[in-house]
């Protein structure tokens, strides 16, 4: 450690002024939109929002479909883990690659997928009509069960991560010790690996949570005009309305939600690190 | 010239906590010194010091009559080979060597690095990188690194520390090669008092930042001033007597078996050639041994002893 | 468990994450004209055709140019970034780490929003500009916490032992520092490039005439045709993704250091 303070400054300073000129000025000023009434300070604008049907469907909505993308990527997301982290390590690491390669790619190419397997003349559809389960094409695309697939497959691969390193991090005997002790396979997991996994499930739940909040490009191109999240009502207030106050009200929502589960996050972090 | 190197009222700190206190010293041409301590007495602050990597809160160091105390650490001819070594990893041995000859633009390069390597016995690796080399040979190469630069002062960090016992005598027989054909001044830093003995010409001991006791390793090892300098070298009775200062016995002074005082064993330890004994006694803890032939005390046993005056030093302070 | 639940179980995780670009690399296949599975017929013509659309070729090139010279942007102002908190007390370290990486925090289409109106509008800057500084802003992040993961594994004593030898502190950092964080600044580079390339929220609102990142790009194409062309370039897009990350991974040990 050096202890000239000006170099340290002369280093730092340039990046924090980047970051504060281009992101928490500009934001600061949207968010304050907002809260700008006739006589100066107000919360008109969020009793206004929040007083629209539409727009409580909306929230309501998106909070739903992210906590049901949560969940069900905790429930798929631990039996994959388990299996990979069963595995013998070379074909571990090969199974992790493998998981953690959606990541990489495009997510407009990742929720296109969706169209062509969940549109009219898709694969589900295709299928559904050779087989002579139905004569007329479902309509999948653009309903809440889209969004939620293609959500899915987005952030699963979070939550895998994330239980994945929990699950290498247990000790290895826990679960032949349950086991011996008279545990089955139920017992096994409330009892120990769940209780031994907790913050890899927290961890991997935030992650999938806020990410399926925010998202933009999955509501846009599988729910379109008819199933808007917030993110997408966002868009089309500014573009189709001119509705600032609006948007300043839904990007408060979102930091907001995304602040506190980073901070959430932050804290399990130096809880474990403390106690180890 | 016995104050090639002086420190002078030097007080180190870092941050607000001070970790050396007015500390005076000097040191000879060709001296062999070593910085003798346990961890957080602040040997390696001074010796950080000494190299430029800390400033100073004040006072001032001299290396062959210049003021070096703010100068950068490349303009004061001092080495420095680091307990880790800190070899450069993307640099093969040779370039290690190189490094600081290249950045002086040494026309002789080639010669001196060549001759660096050998000096060391490492003329064969050159073209190694660290990370093929064992911990003996980084540390000779990180020495040679420092060698070829002709420093007037050599620092070390524990240079024996991360070596096993083989090495570390191989080690300690290189260094005091390396001296006597170079005569540069060495200082180095220790927490082990049989490594300081058997390297140094001078032992600084230290303790909580300050000087406890300076001299040969003679001095110090038949005649400790202090309590804290007794303890370190094995006089591990010690009892403060009424008309100030203390006395001192090694466990082998104790007399067992006889004499005017009584005390319960509290430990005992085989060890080898010797049985080690802990006492209980209205004097205070007594440390002592016997030869293995003498029978076994037992635990809670009452035995008598004696302090002979005659094996005992005297100390100024406990 | 057994070996039979095990495989069942990843084969359809895997089926459900992965198969669906078999399908779009399938669906681009298609001889017709219009998205379908099975595609009618089979040929190249679409991965042909997605290479002479004007509009994708323009915007190709403008999420290249973001991604290779935003990141290497925000590199030059990570790494120091990155260095001054991992070597120096800096006052505030901990304010300027949370200042610096606020754009993981903030969704990108808010910044995009907020760019556009109180910076773009105002002052009339280009919304190609802006759009550079809102993905170097973008990737800043990461920057900085992948080259301090590769600075914390740095041992100090290397720069000081350059520091003897004769180094000032800046020639310590490009002698030293430099050529071992190589990987890691290597690694920053394709993670930014990654998430700059294929980044959509932050680019929405800013996007104009001829100005456009390839996925708007590609959403605004979906909306008006329905031919398989996206899906040939998203298969094509998905292909570079994967190959840079492999190559990555293969010759750097990538996923050391993200």
């Amino acid at each position: 450690m050096f202890e000239n303070r000006t170099i340290g400054l002369a280093l730092t300073v340039p990046a924090a002024l980047f970051a504060a000129a281009l992101f928490i000025l500009p934001v600061g000023i949207l968010l304050s939109e907002a809260f700008k009434g006739d006589n100066g300070f107000s919360l008109m604008a969020y009793v206004d929002f929040f007083s629209s049907p539409r727009n409580q469907t909306v929230f309501f909505r998106t909070l739903k479909l992210a906590g049901l993308v949560a969940v069900v990527s905790a429930v798929v997301g631990y039996a994959a883990a388990f299996c990979i982290v069963s595995l013998p390590a070379k074909s571990r690491g090969r199974m992790f690659g493998l998981v953690t390669l959606p990541l990489m790619i495009s997510p407009v190419a990742r929720t296109y997928a969706w169209l062509v397997i969940l549109g009219r003349t898709g694969f589900v559809n295709s299928m559904l009509v050779n087989m002579g389960i139905t004569d007329t094409p479902f309509r999948i695309l653009f309903t809440e069960t889209a969004v939620f697939i293609g959500l899915l497959q987005l952030f699963m691969p979070l939550m895998i991560i994330s239980l994945v390193s929990a699950m290498e991090n247990m000790p290895r005997d826990a679960i032949p010790a349950a086991r011996i002790l008279g545990a089955n396979w139920f017992q096994v997991f409330t009892k120990v690996i769940l209780p031994l996994t907790r913050e890899g499930l927290v961890v991997g739940g935030t992650l999938v949570f806020t990410g399926s909040m925010t998202a933009y490009i999955t509501p846009a191109i599988l729910g379109g005009s008819k199933v808007l999240m917030l993110e997408t009502l966002l868009y089309q207030r500014v573009t189709v309305a001119n509705d600032f106050v609006a948007a300043s009200v839904i990007a408060m929502i979102l930091i907001v939600m995304a602040f506190s589960a980073n901070v959430l996050l932050k804290q399990i972090a130096t809880a474990r690190r403390t106690r180890v | 010239m016995s104050d090639f190197v002086t420190l002078a009222d030097l007080t180190l700190a870092y941050g607000p906590t001070v970790a050396v206190d007015r500390l005076n010293l000097s040191i000879a041409q060709g001296e062999l010194i070593a910085l003798l301590g346990p961890s957080g007495c602040g040997k390696t602050t001074t010796m950080r010091a000494i190299a430029g990597l800390l400033p100073p809160k004040s006072g001032t160091i001299t290396i062959d009559g210049r003021d070096v105390t703010r100068l950068a650490p490349a303009k004061r001819e001092v080495g420095l080979v680091f307990q880790s070594y800190a070899l450069f990893p993307h640099l093969s041995v040779y370039d290690n060597v190189a490094f600081g000859l290249r950045l002086r633009r040494e026309p002789d390069l080639d010669t001196k690095v060549r001759g660096g390597l050998a000096t060391v016995g490492l003329a064969d690796f050159a073209a190694r990188l660290p990370a093929d080399l064992s911990g003996g040979q980084q540390q000779r190469v990180a020495l040679a690194r420092s060698l070829v630069m002709q420093p007037k002062v050599l620092l070390l960090d524990e240079p024996l520390s991360n070596l096993d016992a083989r090495l570390r005598l191989e080690m300690r027989m290189e260094l005091q090669r390396v001296q006597q054909e170079t005569g540069v001044t060495m200082i180095f830093v220790t927490h082990d008092q049989a490594e300081a003995m058997a390297l140094a010409d001078r032992i600084v001991l230290m303790k909580d930042g300050a000087i406890e006791q300076i001299g040969s390793p003679e001095q110090i090892y038949t005649a400790p001033e202090t309590g804290f300098a007794a303890d370190f070298v094995g006089f591990e009775t010690i009892l403060r007597q009424d008309e100030g200062g203390a006395l001192a016995w090694r466990p082998g002074a104790v007399v067992l078996g006889s004499g005017p005082h009584n005390g319960t064993v509290r430990g005992a330890s085989f060890a080898g050639e010797r049985r080690e004994y802990v006492l209980d006694t209205p004097l205070g803890v007594v440390k002592a041994d016997t030869p293995v032939d003498v029978p076994a005390m037992k635990i809670g046993q009452t035995v008598a002893f004696d302090l002979p005056r005659d094996r005992a030093v005297r100390l100024a302070r406990a | 468990m057994n070996r039979v639940a095990t495989w069942a179980i990843l084969g359809l995780t895997l089926t459900f994450l992965i198969g669906p670009f078999l399908i779009i690399v399938i669906a681009g296949l298609s001889a017709g004209d219009s998205l379908a599975f099975p595609p009618q017929g089979i040929s190249l013509k679409w991965y042909i055709k997605v290479f002479t659309v004007e509009s994708f070729q323009a915007s190709f090139a403008m999420s290249m140019f973001l991604a290779i010279f935003g990141t290497l942007a925000a590199l030059l102002l990570g790494i120091p970034a990155a260095y001054g908190m991992a070597r120096y007390r800096v006052p505030g370290a901990e304010f300027v780490r949370l200042i610096v990486s606020s754009p993981i925090i903030v969704p990108g289409i808010i910044v995009g929003l907020a760019l556009l109106r109180y910076l773009v509008i105002p002052t009339g800057v280009s919304i190609a500009l802006a759009l550079f500084l809102a993905h170097t802003a973008l990737i800043l992040p990461y920057a900085v916490r992948v080259v301090s993961g590769s600075l914390d594994n740095l041992r100090v004593d290397m720069e000081e032992a350059a520091l003897l030898l004769g180094c000032s502190r800046m020639g310590a950092f490009w002698r030293v520092v430099l050529p071992n964080i190589r990987g890691g600044v290597l690694a920053a580079f394709i993670l930014g490039f990654v998430t700059s390339f294929n980044q959509v929220p932050v680019s929405l609102f800013l996007s104009g005439p001829g100005v456009r990142t390839l996925p708007i790009d590609m959403i605004a194409y979906m909306e008006i045709n329905y031919d398989p062309s996206v899906a040939a370039l998203s298969a094509l897009l998905a292909v570079m993704s994967v190959g840079i990350v492999f190559a990555a991974e293969k010759f750097l040990g990538f996923s050391r250091y993200v």
